[in-house]
């Protein structure tokens, strides 16, 4: 038995190192003169300074950023509410729903890509750009919007907001006073899991952004000839960004400022 | 029982084939009420269709004379206490509390002084600042009940709210339910499976199956007097003899069972020849050492010391088993001692076989 | 309709009417022009099943989507094997670092794929840190982890792994640990009792993680095309050659449809084989 658990143990340390390694070397080449054979060490913080000049940077900076924001809130809109309406009701019907809104999870990215590439062009007469982008998005970001908050909210209590509403609460009151306040924290979850995804995401957006640079398409164009430096600093940047979010989230949570679970 | 302060007429639902409520017409004034019936007998929908979260296909709900059938719960006025509590865990003791006097826009001060007020009745105080998850479970069951009467509603509901609590706790809150009921004078509906709260707590009560009212009436009443087979197997802990009717007189039937005459009061029209099944509760069973002299003999099997009293489980006839309640006697605690057993007429309840 | 379904509907009703629109229509103008014909980069109405032909006749086509399938396959085993255990500690043994440890499997999303794809070819390329670092010491570099099928599956393994843990993980957390104790008070080894308790119950969020696992690693183009070498091509990569260069959209269109194919096929077997998905330890809780 401990053979078997200190295996496992090993198993988690190996898959965290395996998984960290990649962005712990991007954090590092940031801070390097010389990105191809950063050794020995080199320190300089130039890439970053450069950073600031960079308006194709900023530029994909802001479009995905945009895309990611877009996508967030949309899909997590559409899922928070198709997810209460699952979770509630309890219709023959809840099954095919759910299925319908997880289906795009089970869709190649590539696929969404270029199907929403040749219908907005051929069928629609448009030419990509930002929305289409934030559109295309949203469709398996949606799903994975639906997950989270399915996930989160299986165990909040719906009669809840009946009880509200024998007590004196309209419909309207009841979920404003009640619900709200209790689901929040799990759509504030799925807006932050699809804006990552869209924020991150290649296959889709490359297909509908046309020559607008986003972060990832920026970055696959200079694959090629090898990334540049910058790009590591602003990867480094970013990835700073939002584990400083998270770790405020965290702290937050800790501390009981912010409480996002009222079970004991 | 006083004017009628919720009266149901012809209230009838479906849920796809599953008839919740058929035709149930209730009077209730300002008593403890209580729906007393086995799961799924429809008696949480009853509740529900009061307090307006269902809406019945057919007949009509009046509230102090105005019918509400259509109108929604929260126009309706009523308190309610709910199995699981359905406390607001994000809300404090004191804002779960005042919640529905907020919905009424009841000004702070009012809310303040009401807060006191019933914090006091089920001894809340100094628990006002908590939050739901903080709590016991007897403390979370005092905060449902303030805030179902806080408001003084014209009707408290209750469904099961006592499920959920150990027993010693349950003894005790059916005392404390009682007494809030006494002191406010607002009718209470309580909806339980357990006849042992319902007895200790009610004035009147309405047995309940398969969505149908079987039989309503003053506690004592539909104790001792069972008008159906189904409430005189349902009430207390009967023993139950089939056997063939030989004779009816006086309003008393004569049962053949195992060469034994019973005699009980005969019920829904039992007629000579058809079989019966009479229910005799254990309580009214007179048990003697030995046997003969022309009572049912049989074999005490074993003796239950209860403290108060003591269940003795004897051995008839038949491979029958039944079970006497009396005082605790030691000449009867000997399992395999021959036994006799028997009770007057009056206190057993005949009906046809298969009703 | 009973109410329940109304209101169902009425709150579902937005997300299944942008679904239509953005994702169901699209897809099915991709199956329409998978029946068309490209001519210099325009798309012709003409109704004919070429592009089928092209794809089975011409062996290229097969030998990449087989390529694909195989590195799927071998990529979605071994995202088993490895996540079972560690999502198993994590469940079991996680305690109230639980969520924070998952969270962890699932954070490097937060950096884009190409640049950890990137810093992978950083790490295993001939130029990389590991032979680099061999070569430094006087030792051959690892011909493997260069520009290779196994490179390929290494990156593809990285980016999707935190899906399988996930899923088993999830599945594990409405898994009741006592069950393996009872089974091994019964007499069952713990290889025995993983198998005939642990497993069967966490079926279903397995399947799922696999299906999680596959699909991407079917159609991935960007990892293979920066560590799969000059002939690493996988059946993504030409599916969106056919988008880029050489514009013939009809062609790609027929690619997709077969990818599009092959994933519901997927899914049909795993809901086929895993049956009943309730007794299999998915639960949808609510009421």
């Amino acid at each position: 038995m401990r053979g078997t658990f200190s295996i496992q143990v090993q198993l988690l340390a190996l898959l965290y190192l395996f998984l960290y390694a990649p962005i712990a070397y991007v954090i590092y080449v940031s801070f390097q003169k010389d990105s191809v054979w950063p050794f020995p060490p080199d320190f300089t913080l130039e890439h970053y300074a450069d950073l600031l000049h960079l308006r194709d940077f900023h530029a994909a900076l802001v479009n995905s950023l945009t895309i990611g924001i877009g996508t967030g809130l949309l899909s997590a809109l559409l899922a928070t509410i198709a997810a209460i309406g699952v979770l509630r009701y309890a219709s023959r019907w809840r099954g095919l729903v759910a299925a319908a809104y997880l289906a795009p999870l089970f869709i190649a990215h590539l696929l969404i890509g270029i199907a929403s590439l040749m219908f907005n062009k051929q069928l629609l007469g448009l030419p990509g750009n930002i929305g289409s982008a934030i559109l295309a998005n949203t469709t398996y970001a949606t799903a994975f919007a639906f997950l989270v908050v399915l996930a989160q909210l299986a165990k909040h209590d719906w009669r809840l907001d009946e009880a509200a509403m024998v007590f004196g609460a309209p419909p309207l009151r009841a979920f404003w006073s009640v619900t709200l306040p209790l689901i929040w924290p799990s759509v504030l979850g799925a807006v932050i899991v699809s804006f990552l995804l869209a924020f991150n995401n290649l296959e889709v957006t490359f297909y509908q952004v046309g020559a607008r640079p986003t972060l990832p398409t920026l970055a696959w164009g200079e694959l090629r000839h090898g990334v540049s430096e910058e790009l590591y600093a602003l990867a480094s940047l970013i990835n700073a960004a939002i584990f400083l979010f998270l770790g405020a989230l965290y702290v937050l949570l800790r501390t009981g400022a912010l409480r996002l679970d009222y079970r004991d | 029982m006083t004017e009628a302060v919720l009266r149901l007429e012809g209230v009838t639902k479906r849920f796809g084939t599953v008839v919740a409520a058929d035709s149930v017409d209730i009077e209730i004034g300002r008593e403890f009420f209580s729906l007393l019936g086995p799961s799924g007998s429809g008696k949480t929908t009853m509740l529900r269709i009061i307090a307006g979260l269902e809406v019945p296909d057919l007949g009509n709900v009046r509230i102090e004379g105005r019918d509400v059938t259509r109108q929604p719960p929260y126009r309706r006025g009523v308190g309610m206490v709910f199995q699981d509590f359905l406390l607001f865990p994000h809300k404090t003791v004191a804002e779960n509390i005042v919640f529905p006097l907020r919905m009424q826009g009841v000004p702070p001060a009012g809310r303040a002084e009401a807060l006191g007020w019933i914090t006091d009745l089920v001894h809340l105080k100094g628990l006002e600042g908590r939050f739901p998850h903080q709590l016991s479970g007897g403390q979370k069951q005092r905060v449902a009940l303030a805030r179902g009467l806080v408001s003084r509603p014209k009707l408290l509901l209750l469904d099961e709210p006592l499920a959920n609590l150990d027993r010693e706790l349950r003894k005790e809150m059916e005392v404390e339910i009682r007494r809030f009921q006494l002191e406010l004078k607002i009718p209470f509906v309580y909806v339980t499976h357990n006849q042992e709260e319902a007895l200790t707590m009610s004035d009147r009560m309405a047995i309940m199956r398969d969505g149908r009212i079987l039989q309503v009436g003053g506690k004592l009443d539909l104790y001792h007097h069972p008008d159906l087979a189904f409430v005189a197997g349902f009430l207390g802990a009967p023993n139950v003899f089939e056997g063939k009717v030989t004779g009816l007189a006086d309003g008393l039937a004569i049962i053949d069972w195992q060469g034994y005459p019973l005699q009980a009061r005969a019920k829904g029209g039992l007629a000579v020849g058809q079989r019966a099944v009479c229910f005799v509760k254990s309580e009214k069973i007179e048990l003697f050492a030995g046997t003969g002299q022309g009572r049912v003999d049989g074999v005490l099997r074993d003796a239950i010391f209860k403290g108060q009293y003591a269940d003795y489980l004897v051995h008839l006839a038949g491979a029958r088993e039944v079970t006497v309640s009396g005082p605790p006697r030691a000449e009867l605690f000997a399992p395999g001692r021959p036994v006799s057993l028997s009770w007057s007429a009056e206190d057993g309840d005949a009906f046809p076989a298969g009703g | 309709m009973d109410v329940r379904t109304r209101r169902l509907l009425f709150l579902a009703a937005p997300g299944l009417a942008f679904l239509f629109v953005f994702l169901f229509l699209p897809l099915v103008s991709v199956v329409v022009y998978s029946f068309w014909r490209t001519a210099s980069y325009e798309m012709i109405a003409e109704w004919n099943v070429d592009n089928y032909v092209t794809l089975l006749t011409e062996g290229t086509y097969l030998t990449f989507l087989w390529r694909s399938l195989v590195m799927a396959t071998v990529v979605t085993a071994v995202s088993v094997v490895y996540a079972w255990p560690v999502a198993y500690l994590i469940a079991k043994h996680g305690g109230r670092y639980k969520l924070i440890l998952v969270l962890l499997t699932a954070a490097p999303f937060l950096t884009g794929e190409i640049l950890r794809i990137t810093a992978l070819q950083q790490i295993l390329g001939p130029i990389g840190v590991i032979n680099m670092g061999l070569t430094s010491f006087g030792i051959a570099p690892v011909e493997a982890l260069m520009y290779s099928s196994t490179a390929t599956g290494i990156g593809l393994s990285y980016l999707w792994m935190p899906f399988m843990v996930l899923a088993v993980y999830l599945s594990l957390l409405n898994f009741d640990f006592e069950l393996m104790e009872v089974a091994k008070v019964n007499g069952a080894r713990p290889l025995r009792a993983f198998i005939e308790i642990a497993w069967p119950l966490n079926r279903a969020g397995t399947a799922i993680g696999c299906v999680l696992v596959f699909i991407p690693t079917l159609g991935s183009s960007v990892t293979s095309q920066f560590l799969g070498g000059p002939n690493g091509a996988l059946y993504g990569n030409i599916l969106a050659h056919q988008f880029g260069a050489t514009g013939t959209w009809a062609l790609g269109s027929a690619m997709g449809v077969v990818l599009f194919g092959l994933s519901a096929l997927l899914i049909a077997l795993v809901v086929r084989v895993v049956g009943d998905f309730r007794r299999s330890g998915l639960t949808m809780s609510g009421r």
